[in-house]
């Protein structure tokens, strides 16, 4: 199923929705990270370009070597509310749940993409994903030394879990704000299937957090025993009915 | 063209491509099809009765592709003879390919949609646990909104194909709208004898019910709303 298929046009024609510069240059295949970051931010059209192109490149790789200890650092930083072991648990389950997260949408976004009609192979949606993933993780390295202030100057952690879910949402839009600049550069006309496997990644991410709880808090197992829907658990944590319970 | 490029080209639903398959006689591009929603339809049965239990999972595996079938051979000759009344110009077999050609659509995405409800299920209180009544409404949630929007993407492309196929547009929307009527009509039955898909928590795993041909869908739909209105 991943066969070369026609590359998107990387210069698509101006509209509000589409920044791109029309004139921009194609990334070059030995690009290096800054270049590729540089790119993800600025030109993101040409990135996905080069993504998509029958030619495989490595961009996609360094895309994923990026994203994956960017969300490790922000776990890390989320650890820190709780000092201890949890430094690096929450790390590893901030990284690992996102990439898991990534890896069980990756079918149903292949599937539902092609009903878009959108003529894309595996390899580039897996590349335009990381690279969604990419964003979102320096996004959230970009939030990270507001989050450390909140997260060290309150107990609450009702509060400083708002927070860091604000913060992800500001970051997931602008991540995956990239499949619509993919949705553009294909001139892919219908986009109600995308938004429906976006909605359903973001409640696979969200219910991650709970699967893996937890990451705020502290617990003596690694891993919850009690199965949760992610509502459930938020509604005892801010109904504050779960203040003594240290499995957060 | 190869057959998974084939798939890759019917979820696009280029229908300037897919329509002239309706007129070939290789029976290589149906056997696909039947291959594709065995494979698709038993892997999301299978994750669905997992959250009842693995023999469950089993059971719901085999049923899910059986319901598809029991629908599609059953109304065959009806839809078959709908076809040919209404002015679409498609013979039996090709009928029969353009409804096998969208349950393939609906089993390419609940396969894709397995992995999410996969994920669902293994995250929910399961069948023994104090909060299973909410595992088995999360479980029931979650089939209903996949099956539904799959049902849904994959009648549209349905109807597209028969626009492209008909002589008119309005020949294509009457045998579109009367296959529909008559593959729901039977497939509702059908899933009722079928049943159970992921069982209740307080029922022991079977395949069928006791009684699986006694009663049915819409007499039970008939006193449910007599027993509200009372």
């Amino acid at each position: 199923m991943n066969t070369p298929t026609n590359p998107p046009n990387p210069q698509p024609a101006a509209s509000p929705e589409n920044p791109q510069p029309p004139a921009a240059p194609a990334l070059a295949q030995n690009a290096r990270l800054g270049t590729i970051l540089d790119a993800l931010l600025k030109r993101p059209v040409v990135l996905i370009h080069s993504l998509c192109e029958a030619k495989p490149s490595r961009h996609w790789l360094l895309l994923a070597l990026f994203a994956v200890p960017a969300f490790a650092l922000y776990g890390l930083l989320m650890g820190s509310f709780s000092g201890g072991a949890q430094f690096l648990a929450a790390s590893a389950k901030v990284s690992g749940g996102t990439l898991l997260s990534a890896l069980i949408c990756l079918p149903s976004l292949y599937i539902f993409a092609c009903l878009t009609g959108a003529d894309v192979s595996l390899r580039g949606l897996a590349g335009v994903l990381f690279a969604a993933l990419a964003l979102t993780g320096l996004l959230l390295l970009g939030f990270a030394p507001v989050a450390w202030v909140f997260s060290q100057s309150t107990d609450s952690i009702a509060f400083i879990g708002t927070l860091h879910l604000l913060f992800w949402t500001i970051a997931v839009w602008f991540g995956l704000r990239l499949f619509s600049h993919m949705a553009n550069a294909m001139r892919v006309p219908e986009r109600t299937h995308l938004h429906v496997w976006m909605a359903i990644f973001v409640l696979v991410c969200l219910q991650m957090t709970t699967a893996l709880r937890p990451i705020l808090g502290t617990s003596e197992h690694w891993l919850p025993k009690e199965k949760k829907f992610f509502l459930a658990h938020w509604m005892e944590n801010l109904s504050g009915a779960a203040a003594t319970n240290i499995e957060r | 063209m190869k057959p998974l490029r084939r798939l890759v080209t019917l979820c696009r639903g280029d229908t300037d491509r897919i329509a002239p398959w309706l007129d070939e006689h290789e029976p290589r591009w149906l056997l696909t099809c039947i291959l594709t929603i065995i494979v698709g339809s038993a892997l999301y049965g299978g994750v669905v009765g997992l959250w009842r239990a693995p023999l469950q999972a089993v059971y719901t595996a085999i049923k899910m592709p059986l319901l598809i079938f029991l629908t599609c051979g059953f109304n065959a000759l009806l839809n078959g003879l709908l076809a040919q009344v209404l002015g679409s110009g498609l013979s039996f077999r090709q009928t029969s390919l353009a409804i096998l050609m969208s349950f393939t659509i609906v089993s390419l995405m609940l396969a894709a949609l397995s992995p999410v409800a996969l994920f669902i299920s293994l995250n929910t209180p399961g069948p023994t646990s104090a909060a299973r009544d909410a595992g088995h409404s999360i479980t029931l949630l979650c089939t209903v909104l996949f099956i539904a929007y799959a049902g849904v993407v994959a009648n549209l492309r349905l109807l597209r194909l028969m626009e492209r196929r008909c002589e008119t547009r309005s020949a294509a929307r009457r045998v579109f709208w009367s296959w529909l009527a008559g593959n729901l009509f039977l497939g509702a039955q059908l899933s009722m004898v079928l049943r159970p898909f992921f069982g209740m928590p307080d029922m022991a795993v079977h395949f069928l019910s006791d009684d699986p041909l006694r009663g049915n869908f819409y007499e039970a739909v008939f006193k449910a709303i007599r027993r509200l209105l009372h």
